[in-house]
């Protein structure tokens, strides 16, 4: 900093060297699964881009059931740079759903979920969650058909558990049926509830992660490791990697722009061959795998509690992965890990595919 | 005044007031809240009222959507000249259906379940049968209504 009497007002103010002091003292352990800590800081990354192209389109978009799909349009056709913003949008979400993903299966096959770091895996997990609230509040934004049948087809889903499933289905609507409120509603949940909600899991999550420091893969725990500071090292690296990832999302944005559907119509069929986001292609696939009816009971219902069975599973790892807590190998949990990872890019291989 | 015997510190008993006061505060607070957060939900019709003229004339094996509440119904003209009425949301996801005339079949393309022209689940997920309604024809009116239902026009 090249202004002393700025930098004198501050320290007389504040322990500027104190500050400078705890940001010198991180280290981090260099090994060869060390590329796995990247991924959080990518989704970091990715997420700060979508906070900003969201507040530019949030200048133009009109959340009313009558004018949305229009006002996207006239984002892409009429404003200066509007179907760049609206693509690097698209593109960044894809992108951060994509590395969130990655970094939930570093993180579990790592076992960096185990004790002490049980709190910064719930909170990742809830984020990720969000993420894909996210995306389907997002996408229902546009309005066009496939836009109106997947949020059917998801809060229909919703309303299939049982109990609070009816509830579930009419809080999210805010209607009978996805209705000009539901875009309203989902409006609210994507511009104002769901950001204020991830902002804040995000710095717990970064600070638990700061608290504990970065979680070494059990294999590599008794060796000795040489550590690099964070400060310019890793830094450095994570920046050149960011910036790799803008490229990435740059030029998808700039080649692919994403097709807006035929606005959505209550009375039409949609489109034939219609396909989720890739995210909920597992799901789709697992639910078609069961039958309308079993033993007399509703298929959908038994599908919806396996899924949400399976997910809560998933969440409940860190606390059922005694092993690793104590410290010792396991391969139980390993198998797990990969069971989960080649189901989900089986499943939304196929649901590719099909 | 000092009490001899009591069965509450002092202590406990002004937190148990005051968490009580504020867990009354809260609860009261969070019920306004989710009062207001849950909507108000419409019902789904008993019946609708359309103008027989405008499904008089549909060609046979083909259908025409009309407005169900918020989703959508299907007149729907069998090759006999005969017509049924279905509500045109698959049974399984509430996807809308769409009318194969070459299949003669009812389509759903969200989870690829099939429902034949009597709008019985045939193939794919769907758990049930498409609801049919009873249509019936008064004057210039074409009255589609749900099974069981007494209709009960208002007086013009």
């Amino acid at each position: 900093m090249n202004c002393p009497r700025l930098r004198d007002w501050l320290e007389e103010r504040y322990d500027i060297e104190g500050i400078k002091g705890i940001a010198l003292s991180k280290f981090v352990p260099e090994h060869r699964h060390d590329i796995w800590y990247y991924t959080g800081g990518v989704t970091l990354f990715l997420f700060i881009l979508q906070f900003l192209t969201g507040m530019l389109l949030a200048f133009y978009y009109v959340p009313h059931v009558d004018f949305a799909y229009k006002s996207i349009i006239e984002i892409v056709t009429k404003l200066r740079m509007g179907w760049f913003f609206k693509s690097l949008h698209h593109w960044g979400a894809q992108m951060a759903i994509l590395f969130l993903f990655v970094h939930l299966f570093g993180t579990l096959l790592m076992k960096s979920y185990r004790k002490p770091r049980e709190l910064v895996w719930v909170t990742g997990f809830v984020l990720l969650g969000i993420s894909i609230f996210f995306g389907l509040s997002g996408y229902l934004l546009l309005w066009d058909e496939r836009a109106f049948a997947a949020v059917r087809v998801a809060t229909g889903g919703a309303g299939a558990f049982p109990v609070v499933g009816g509830f579930i289905k009419a809080f999210l609507r805010g209607s009978i049926d996805v209705t000009g409120e539901t875009l309203l509603r989902f409006y609210a949940f994507h511009v104002a509830i769901l950001p204020l909600v991830t902002l804040a899991l995000i710095g717990l999550h970064l600070l638990l992660v700061q608290f504990h420091g970065m979680s070494v893969p059990p294999s590599l725990e008794k060796e000795k490791l040489r550590e690099v500071p964070f400060f310019p090292n890793v830094f450095y690296k994570d920046l050149m990697i960011w910036l790799v990832v803008l490229g990435v999302v740059v030029t998808l944005a700039v080649l692919f722009p994403p097709e807006i559907g035929v606005k959505a119509d209550p009375l039409a069929p949609p489109p034939e061959n219609i396909k989720p986001e890739w995210y909920f292609l597992f799901l789709l696939q697992t639910l078609k795998l069961f039958p309308g009816s079993i033993l007399g009971m509703n298929g959908e219902t038994i599908a919806i509690l396996t899924v949400s069975g399976a997910i809560l599973f998933f969440f409940l790892i860190p606390f059922l992965d005694r092993r690793s807590a104590r410290g010792e190998r396991s391969p139980l949990f390993t198998w797990i890990g990969v069971f989960y990872l080649i189901y989900f890019l089986v499943m939304t291989a196929v649901g590719f595919l099909s | 005044m000092k009490l001899k015997f009591s069965l509450v510190t002092r202590r406990t008993f002004l937190n148990t007031l005051f968490f009580g006061w504020l867990a009354a505060f809260f609860s009261g607070t969070v019920y306004a809240l989710m009062r207001f957060a849950f909507p108000t939900l419409g019902k789904e019709p008993d019946f609708v009222v359309l103008n027989w003229k405008d499904f008089a004339h549909i060609p046979p094996n083909s259908v025409k959507p009309f407005p169900w509440g918020g989703t959508v119904g299907l007149c729907y003209r069998k090759d006999d000249g005969s017509m049924i009425a279905l509500k045109g949301v698959c049974s399984h996801m509430e996807c809308n259906v769409a009318y194969k005339p070459a299949e003669r079949r009812f389509y759903c393309a969200c989870h690829q379940g099939w429902f034949d022209a009597d709008g019985r689940n045939i193939s794919g997920p769907p758990p049930k049968p498409l609801e049919t309604f009873v249509i019936t024809q008064e004057g210039e009116k074409l009255i589609i209504a749900r099974k069981g239902v007494k209709v009960e026009l208002p007086k013009a």
